[in-house]
C-alpha cells in the first residue's frame, strides 16, 4: 500500500516472489493496476489521498469482527489506558486546537495516571474512557459503505482486503505492510503510517517475524541520512534538535529535563546527547561549557525543504549548497523553485552530472542567464560505486561497501569534498574573533590532513570511545552523560566495538535461525533484526507461536535468548516489574495505539488533499488542520471547477529520483525514453485523446507537455457517488541527459505533512487536454 | 550432452526491464532510439541491436478481469530451427546446449533467416567497414552461448531477481514448468506450456498465464512449408537438374566427337558444314 | 539440308533477327549470367570463393541488383523498338502442331550426334519455343519473386517466405535450361549458325532453309529470301 514495490523496489520484490511460493498471499492497494498489482493476489483501488478512510476502516472491520490478538493488545499496547478528561473529538478536530496558529496543544490528550506516575488501566478494556473504547468509537464512522464512498474501493475488495489481512491476527500467523512515499507524501503522511501501526498492533503483528511496517526507501541511503541527522529537526541518532521557541532549551540541563521521557529507554537520553557533544567538540567540551551545547544552532525557524525555498523565494538566504539534489526536477512546485535558486548570490552543486538544478540558470532550463545573478559552481561527485563508505538500509543493516571502480577525471567522493572543505575553512577562520565562528572552529576535525578523510576514523568515531581509556565503546550501554565517552551515533555504539571489527563489514551468510543472519553486517541498535521482539513471545516470556519463535525466556539461564539479539533488557524476567514492556522506547513499555506525541492528533483521522475534487465525508474540516499553509504567489491552490482530475506522480523502474544518474545512462534512458500520463480509457474518450497523443497537463501552478498513456490499468473512481477520474505520471524527467521531458514537479504544490513537512507529491488537481 | 533450455515463468515476472539492460551489457549492444509505444513497453519487438523485449500486455479475461502480463520475448533457440534451414552459408549452427548461433564471420546478410522465422526475432543490422562501406550481419540472441561455455549461465537468467527465468537441463526445466502450471491453474486456467513442437520444441521454454495468441505468439509455429520444400526439395533438385543438363551437355559433346570421327561425313540429317 | 549448301546464293546472309532482337538478347544473356556468377556463392557454398572476387557479399548483392534491373529491360527494348517481332514470338510460343512433336525424337539424335531427320519447322523449331517458354515462364518467377526479396517490408510474411523457394525454382529450372541452350548455340556443330544469327542477326541462307524451310519458303515467297530449291535437286522433304 502506498508502494510500488516490483516497479520501484525490484530487489524487494525477490522476496515477495519467494513469500508467496510459500503460501503468503500479496494485496496491493493502489490508485493504478501496477506491476505490483499484477503479481498480487488481491488489488483494491484507493483514491490517491484517501489511505486513512482506508485503513480506518479496517481498524473498525477487525475490532467489530473480533479480528484481533486480544492478550497482545491488552498486554503490548496502551489500549487498557485511560485517558484524561482533557481529550475529546468532535467534527473532525481533537481537543486543544488553535486555530489562529493550526496548532494542537497536545497537552490535552494525555493518559491518565495514578499518584505514582503510572497510567490509569482497565485490562478489561470496558471502560469508555480506554484507549480501545475510545478508538473503537473513533473509528466506528469508517463503516464500509461511508469509506468505499471516500475512497472508490468497491466494497467487495474492501471487504476482501480487511478479511484477509485480519487473518493475520491469528496466533501464528504475520502480516506486514509495506509502505513507500506513496502513503508518506500526504498532508496526512505521518497518520497514514500510524494507521498502519495501530492496525499492525492490533493483529499482534508487530516485533514478529515476517510483521511489522517496512518503509521502501526510496534511496539505497535514505536510512543511514536520517540516522545521521540528515532531516532538519533531529540531531544526529533520532535526537530532537534545539530549538529557540521552546523556552527549556535555552540551556542543555533545560533541554534534557524537557525532552527526557522518565521511564523507558529514552530516558538515556543525556548520555547520547553528552556523549554526541563530545565527539563533535571533543576536548571543547566540557562540563564547564555544557559540553558545547551553546556551540548548536538553534535556529527558530522550520528547515524543512519547502520552508528553506520559501526563504529562497523571499531572498533571505545568500547561498546554498545542493549536494546530490535535484530540487529543480524533485522539489514540489519545481517552477517556482528554479525561480527561487535565482535569488542566490552564490549556489553549490555537489553531483555526478550537470543536473536541472546546475543548469537552473541555462537557456535550456528556460530561464534568461543574464537576468540571474547566481553564482552557480559545480563540483563533480564519485558515484556509489567509485568510493568506499557504509551504507543502511531500511531494515537498519549498515553494510560496507567497497570501491569497485576509480572516479572519472575530477569527480571526488563527497567526504573528501566536505573534508578539504572543512579543513580549508579551519585554515580560513583560524584567527576569528567572531562569536559567530566560535563553533566552526571549536568542531572537532581529526580525519587526517591529506585530502581524503580516514574513513576508518570516521566509523570509529561513530562508534564512539571511553575517552578515559581511549578504546572504542562496546556497545549503547557504555555510554555515560558525564563526558567520559564519546559516541557520534548512539544507535550504531557497539558497530565497531574493538580495533579491528567493524562489524558492518561482517559477510557471514549462514543463517543461526529464524533467518536472521546475524552475522552479515550490523544492524542498529546492538544489532538485533527484529524490533520490539519482546512481542514475539507471550507476557511469561513463552512465544505465541513456535513457528514465530524469536527469543524466549530460558528460566533456568535467567535471561532472554533465541534467534535474535533480544530488544528487550536481557536479563530482565517476565515477572519483574517492566517485564513485559515489549515496546521498551516508549514510556511505559507500551505500543501506542493512542499517540499524543503526533502533531495532528493522537488518532488518524481521514481529511481531504490539499486539492481535492471531493468534501470530506468525515468532518467538515476539509484539510488537516495542523498542516502550515503556503498560499499566496509562492504556492497556487487549484479548485475543482478548474481542475477535477486527481493527479499523482510515482517513478518508473529505469529511472531513479530525479533521474540525473540514469536519465544519463543509454541503456536506462533506453528502456523508459519518455514522459508520459497514464489516463483511463473512460477519461480518455471524454477529453477525445488517443493513446500516444501528445497531451497538457494543467494544474494550478503550470503546465507540462506528454505523451498520453491511454490504459486499463487506470479505472474512474466512484467517489461520493460521483465519477472521479485520476492520473498519474513519472516525475524522474527533465530536460538533461538522454530520455528527456518535461517535469511533473511544476505541477506539485508547495504543501507538506504537518509532522514532517514533506510534500504532498501524491494527491493533487490538474486538468488535461490535447495538445494540438 | 544433455540439452539445455532457458525457462521463463512469466507469471513470476514483475516486468522489470533488468533483462534487457543485462543483455545489452553482456553483449555490448548501443542504446537505440524507440518512438513511444503507448505502454511502458521500450520496443514494439527485437531487433539487432536490442536482443530482448519485455512485453506488457493488458488483457481482459474470460471473467472480464485485467490482467497484466509480462514476457520477456527473445530467440526461442528452436531444436528444428528455420533460420537454421535457410541460411545458405550455413552460418547458423546448433551449439552443443542447444542454442541456435550465428557465425558472424559466415552470414552475409541476405536476411533470409530474418523473414522464415516464425517468432521474427531475428533482425539485420547494417555496419561500416573502415572504408565506409556497408555490410549487413543477422543479429539475435545468443542465449550467451559465451557464458555458457564459461560455465556461467544467460546474462537474462543471471539477473533475473525474482527467478522468472531459470537455466538448466531440459527435462528438469520442464518438470519445474508441469509443476508451475498446476499451482497456477485456478488463475490463469489458460495457462499453458509454450514449447511448440511444430519446430521440434524450443530450447526457451515458458509458462504462459493466457493463449500464445495473446503474447502476440503463434499458436503452431513451424518452419514454413516454403522453407521445407526450398531447402529440402528445390533446392536438391534444381542442383541435380544443374547437374544433368551439364552432364547431359558433356555426353553430347563427347558423342559427337566419336561420332563425327567414325564417320567423317554427313549422312542425311547428319548435316556439317564443314 | 546440305545439299542447299552447293547453291550458289547458299552463304548469302539474310536476316534472321531485328537488331533490337540482337540487343535485347544480348543484355538479357549478359544480365543472365551476371545475376548468375553473383548469386552463386549464395546458390552453393562450393562457390564462396567468388564472394572477394565480387567485392563483398554486401557488393555482390548490390550488383545482383543491378543485374536484376538490367535482366527486366530487353522486354521493353523489344516492344519499345520491335513490337512487331516481340508480338510474332508470342504467337510462335502459342502455336502447337503435331511437326512440333516430332522434332523432340529427332532432337535427341541430333543432340548426341546420331543420324536424325529435320522435321520441317516455322520460324522457331519446337525446341526453340520451349526454350522460350521454359526461360519466360522462369523470368517471370525469378522477377517477381525477386521483387518480394528485394523489398520484403511492402510483402506479406508468407509470399516472401514462398518468394525464396521460387526464386530458387526459376533459377533452377532456368539454368538447366540455359546450359542447354548454350550448348546447343555455341558449342553443337549443327547450330552454330544459329550463333552467329543472335550475334549479327543473321544467317546464311542455307541453315536458315535447312533449320527452318516453313519459314524460309515463306519469305520466299514474299521475295526477301534467295529460293534456294535448285530443280536439279530433290527436296528433301521432313518424313
Amino acid at each position: 500500500m502506498g508502494a510500488n514495490p516490483a516497479e520501484n523496489h525490484p530487489i524487494s520484490f525477490r522476496w515477495l516472489t519467494k513469500a508467496k511460493e510459500n503460501g503468503g498471499k500479496i494485496i496491493s492497494v493502489d490508485p493504478r493496476y501496477t506491476r505490483t498489482s499484477a503479481v498480487s493476489d488481491i488489488y483494491a483501488p484507493l483514491r490517491s489521498g484517501s489511505d486513512i478512510a482506508f485503513m480506518g476502516g479496517m481498524i473498525k472491520y477487525a475490532i467489530d469482527n473480533n479480528l484481533f490478538h486480544k492478550d497482545y493488545v491488552v498486554n503490548y499496547t496502551n489500549a487498557s489506558f485511560i485517558v484524561a478528561d482533557t481529550f475529546s473529538f468532535n467534527d473532525g478536530l481533537f481537543s486543544g486546537y488553535d486555530e489562529a496558529t493550526r496548532t494542537y496543544d497536545n497537552t490535552k490528550w494525555t493518559i491518565a495516571t495514578n499518584e505514582d506516575g503510572t497510567p490509569k488501566k482497565d485490562p478489561s478494556l470496558q471502560n469508555p474512557r480506554t484507549v480501545f473504547q475510545l478508538m473503537k468509537q473513533h473509528y466506528s464512522r469508517y463503516d464500509v459503505d461511508t469509506v468505499s464512498g471516500v475512497t472508490g474501493t468497491p466494497k467487495k475488495d474492501l471487504l476482501n482486503v480487511y478479511k484477509t489481512f485480519c487473518a493475520t491476527s491469528q496466533v501464528g500467523k504475520a502480516g506486514t505492510i509495506l509502505y513507500a512515499m506513496g502513503t508518506t507524501q500526504h498532508t496526512v503522511g505521518s497518520q497514514n503510517v500510524r494507521a498502519f501501526a495501530i492496525i499492525q498492533m492490533l493483529l499482534g503483528n508487530m516485533g514478529i517475524p515476517g510483521g511489522g511496517i517496512n518503509a521502501m526507501r526510496g534511496e539505497s541511503n535514505v536510512q543511514g541520512s536520517t540516522d545521521f541527522g540528515l532531516l532538519w529537526d533531529n540531531l544526529t541518532g533520532y535526537l530532537g534538535a534545539p530549538k529557540a521557541s521552546v523556552p527549556e532549551h535555552a540551556t542543555l540541563a533545560g533541554y534534557l529535563a524537557k525532552e527526557t521521557p522518565p521511564t523507558g529507554f529514552w530516558s538515556n537520553k543525556p548520555k547520547f546527547v553528552v556523549s554526541l557533544l563530545k565527539a563533535w567538540y571533543g576536548d571543547n567540551a566540557t562540563d564547564k561549557n555544557e559540553f558545547g551545547y551553546q556551540f548548536l544552532p538553534k535556529g527558530n525557524k522550520n528547515y524543512s525543504h519547502i520552508n528553506l525555498f520559501k526563504a529562497m523565494y523571499n531572498k533571505e538566504l545568500e547561498g546554498a549548497f545542493l549536494w546530490g539534489t535535484n530540487p529543480v526536477v524533485g522539489g514540489p512546485n519545481a517552477g517556482k523553485e528554479k525561480e527561487a535558486l535565482g535569488n542566490l548570490k552564490w549556489m553549490v552543486a555537489v553531483d555526478l552530472w550537470e543536473t536541472e538544478t546546475a543548469a537552473f540558470w541555462k537557456k535550456e532550463a528556460g530561464s534568461d542567464p543574464s537576468k540571474i545573478n547566481t553564482e552557480v559552481f559545480l563540483l563533480p561527485a564519485s558515484a556509489s560505486f567509485e568510493k568506499e563508505g557504509s551504507v543502511s538500509n531500511s531494515s537498519r543493516w549498515m553494510q560496507y561497501r567497497w570501491k569497485a571502480i576509480d572516479s572519472r577525471g575530477e569527480a571526488r567522493p563527497d567526504l573528501d569534498i566536505v573534508h578539504e572543505l572543512a579543513l580549508k575553512l579551519k585554515k580560513l577562520y583560524a584567527n576569528s574573533p567572531k562569536p559567530a565562528d566560535k563553533p566552526f572552529l571549536a568542531l572537532t576535525w581529526d580525519y587526517g590532513t591529506g585530502e581524503a578523510p580516514d574513513l576508518d576514523k570516521v566509523a570509529k568515531e561513530i562508534n564512539g570511545y571511553d575517552l578515559k581509556t581511549g578504546k572504542l565503546l562496546p556497545g549503547i550501554l557504555a555510554i555515560l552523560d558525564d563526558g567520559s565517552t564519546s559516541s557520534g551515533n548512539w544507535i550504531y555504539a557497539g558497530f565497531y566495538p574493538e580495533e579491528g571489527k567493524n562489524r558492518s563489514k561482517s559477510r557471514d551468510n549462514t543463517d543461526p535461525g529464524s533467518h536472521n543472519y546475524l552475522n552479515w553486517s550490523y544492524a542498529w541498535p546492538a544489532n538485533r533484526r527484529i524490533l520490539y521482539n519482546r512481542a514475539s513471545a507471550d507476557p511469561s516470556g513463552k512465544p505465541w507461536s513456535q513457528e514465530k519463535a524469536v527469543i524466549w525466556w530460558d528460566a533456568a539461564a535467567k535471561s532472554w535468548v533465541g534467534n535474535d539479539v533480544p530488544d528487550f533488557k536481557a536479563v530482565l524476567s517476565p515477572s519483574e516489574p517492566g517485564g513485559t514492556g515489549a515496546f521498551m522506547m516508549n514510556k511505559d513499555g507500551v505500543g501506542l495505539l493512542f499517540a499524543p506525541t503526533m502533531k495532528d492528533g493522537p488518532f488518524p483521522e481521514h481529511y481531504e488533499p490539499f486539492e481535492s475534487p471531493a468534501k470530506n465525508k468525515f468532518s467538515s474540516v476539509e484539510l488537516n488542520p495542523a498542516v502550515v499553509i503556503n498560499d499566496g504567489d509562492f504556492n497556487k491552490k487549484g479548485f475543482k471547477v478548474d481542475y477535477p482530475i486527481i493527479a499523482t506522480t510515482y517513478r518508473v523502474e529505469a529511472h531513479w529520483q530525479s533521474g540525473s544518474m540514469t536519465r544519463n545512462q543509454e541503456w536506462l534512458s533506453e528502456i523508459a525514453r519518455y514522459m508520459f500520463v497514464e489516463i483511463s480509457e473512460e477519461l480518455a474518450k471524454e477529453k477525445g485523446i488517443k493513446n500516444k497523443d501528445k497531451i497538457i497537463v494543467e494544474s494550478a501552478r503550470g503546465k507540462i507537455t506528454a505523451y498520453a498513456m491511454v490504459t486499463k490499468r487506470y479505472k474512474p473512481f466512484e467517489v461520493n457517488g460521483k465519477k472521479v477520474h485520476q492520473v498519474g505520471m513519472p516525475w524522474n524527467f527533465g530536460y538533461k541527459g538522454y530520455a528527456t521531458g518535461d517535469i511533473a514537479n511544476r505541477l506539485t504544490p508547495h504543501i507538506g505533512d504537518a509532522n514532517t513537512m514533506i510534500p504532498e507529491y501524491k494527491a493533487f488537481l490538474c486538468d488535461i487536454r490535447r495538445a494540438d | 550432452m544433455a540439452e539445455f533450455v532457458k525457462y521463463v515463468d512469466v507469471t513470476r515476472c514483475d516486468g522489470c526491464k533488468a533483462c534487457m539492460v543485462a543483455c545489452k551489457n553482456w553483449n555490448d549492444l548501443p542504446a537505440e532510439v524507440t518512438e513511444f509505444q503507448g505502454s511502458v513497453q521500450s520496443h514494439s519487438k527485437t531487433s539487432a541491436d536490442t536482443w530482448n523485449v519485455l512485453q506488457y500486455i493488458e488483457h481482459e479475461n474470460g471473467k472480464g478481469d485485467l490482467e497484466y502480463l509480462f514476457r520477456h520475448s527473445s530467440c526461442m533457440h528452436c531444436k528444428e530451427a528455420a533460420c537454421e534451414k535457410v541460411c545458405p552459408e550455413n552460418a547458423i549452427s546448433y551449439s552443443k546446449f542447444g542454442s541456435v548461433v550465428i557465425d558472424h564471420d559466415k552470414c552475409v546478410g541476405c536476411g533470409y533467416c530474418v523473414e522464415n522465422c516464425p517468432f521474427e526475432v531475428i533482425s539485420l543490422k547494417t555496419y561500416k567497414d573502415k572504408n565506409g562501406k556497408e555490410y549487413k550481419k543477422s543479429q539475435k540472441c545468443t542465449m550467451c552461448t559465451d557464458r555458457l561455455e564459461e560455465g556461467l549461465q544467460p546474462a537474462c537468467v543471471t539477473t533475473c531477481h525474482t527467478d522468472a527465468m531459470q537455466f538448466g537441463k531440459k527435462d528438469e526445466m520442464l518438470a519445474r514448468a508441469q509443476k508451475r502450471l498446476a499451482q497456477i491453474k485456478d488463475r490463469f486456467p489458460n495457462a499453458n506450456i509454450y514449447n511448440p513442437q511444430g519446430v521440434g520444441g524450443t530450447h526457451t521454454i515458458y509458462v504462459l498465464a493466457e493463449k500464445p495468441s495473446v503474447y502476440g505468439l503463434p499458436e503452431a509455429p513451424k518452419v514454413p512449408t516454403s522453407a521445407v520444400v526450398w531447402k529440402d526439395y528445390a533446392q536438391p533438385i534444381g542442383k541435380a537438374m544443374i547437374g544433368a543438363t551439364t552432364m547431359a551437355v558433356v555426353g553430347a559433346f563427347i558423342t559427337n566427337s566419336i561420332i563425327s570421327k567414325r564417320n567423317n561425313h554427313d549422312e542425311d540429317g547428319g548435316g556439317s558444314h564443314e | 539440308m546440305s545439299n542447299y549448301q552447293k547453291h550458289p546464293k547458299a552463304n548469302e546472309q539474310i536476316r534472321r533477327f531485328p537488331k533490337a532482337f540482337v540487343w535485347a538478347h544480348a543484355i538479357n544473356g549478359l544480365a543472365f549470367f551476371a545475376l548468375y556468377i553473383t548469386a552463386l556463392p549464395m546458390y552453393t557454398e562450393f562457390f564462396d570463393w567468388l564472394y572477394p572476387v565480387l567485392g563483398g557479399p554486401a557488393n555482390a548483392r548490390l550488383l545482383h541488383r543491378i543485374f536484376a534491373v538490367v535482366f527486366i529491360s530487353p522486354t521493353f527494348i523489344l516492344l519499345v523498338f520491335s513490337p512487331k517481332f516481340f508480338f510474332h514470338w508470342m504467337k510462335e510460343l502459342i502455336t502447337w502442331k503435331k511437326r512440333d512433336l516430332q522434332f523432340f525424337t529427332e532432337f535427341v539424335k541430333e543432340l548426341f550426334g546420331f543420324n536424325f531427320k529435320h522435321i520441317r519447322q516455322t520460324f522457331f523449331n519446337a525446341g526453340e519455343k520451349i526454350n522460350s517458354v521454359i526461360q519466360i515462364f522462369c523470368a517471370i518467377l525469378v522477377i517477381a519473386s525477386g521483387f518480394t526479396m528485394w523489398f520484403p517490408d511492402f510483402f506479406p510474411r508468407a509470399l516472401v517466405q514462398w518468394g525464396y523457394f521460387l526464386h530458387n525454382v526459376g533459377f533452377g529450372l532456368g539454368i538447366a535450361v540455359i546450359v542447354g541452350h548454350i550448348y546447343l548455340s555455341v558449342v553443337h556443330k549443327h547450330s552454330r549458325p544459329g550463333y552467329s544469327g543472335v550475334v549479327t542477326g543473321k544467317v546464311p541462307a542455307w541453315w536458315a532453309k535447312g533449320h527452318y524451310p516453313d519459314w524460309y519458303d515463306e519469305e520466299v515467297k514474299k521475295g526477301n529470301f534467295p529460293n534456294l530449291d535448285d530443280p536439279k535437286h530433290k527436296k528433301n522433304k521432313g518424313a
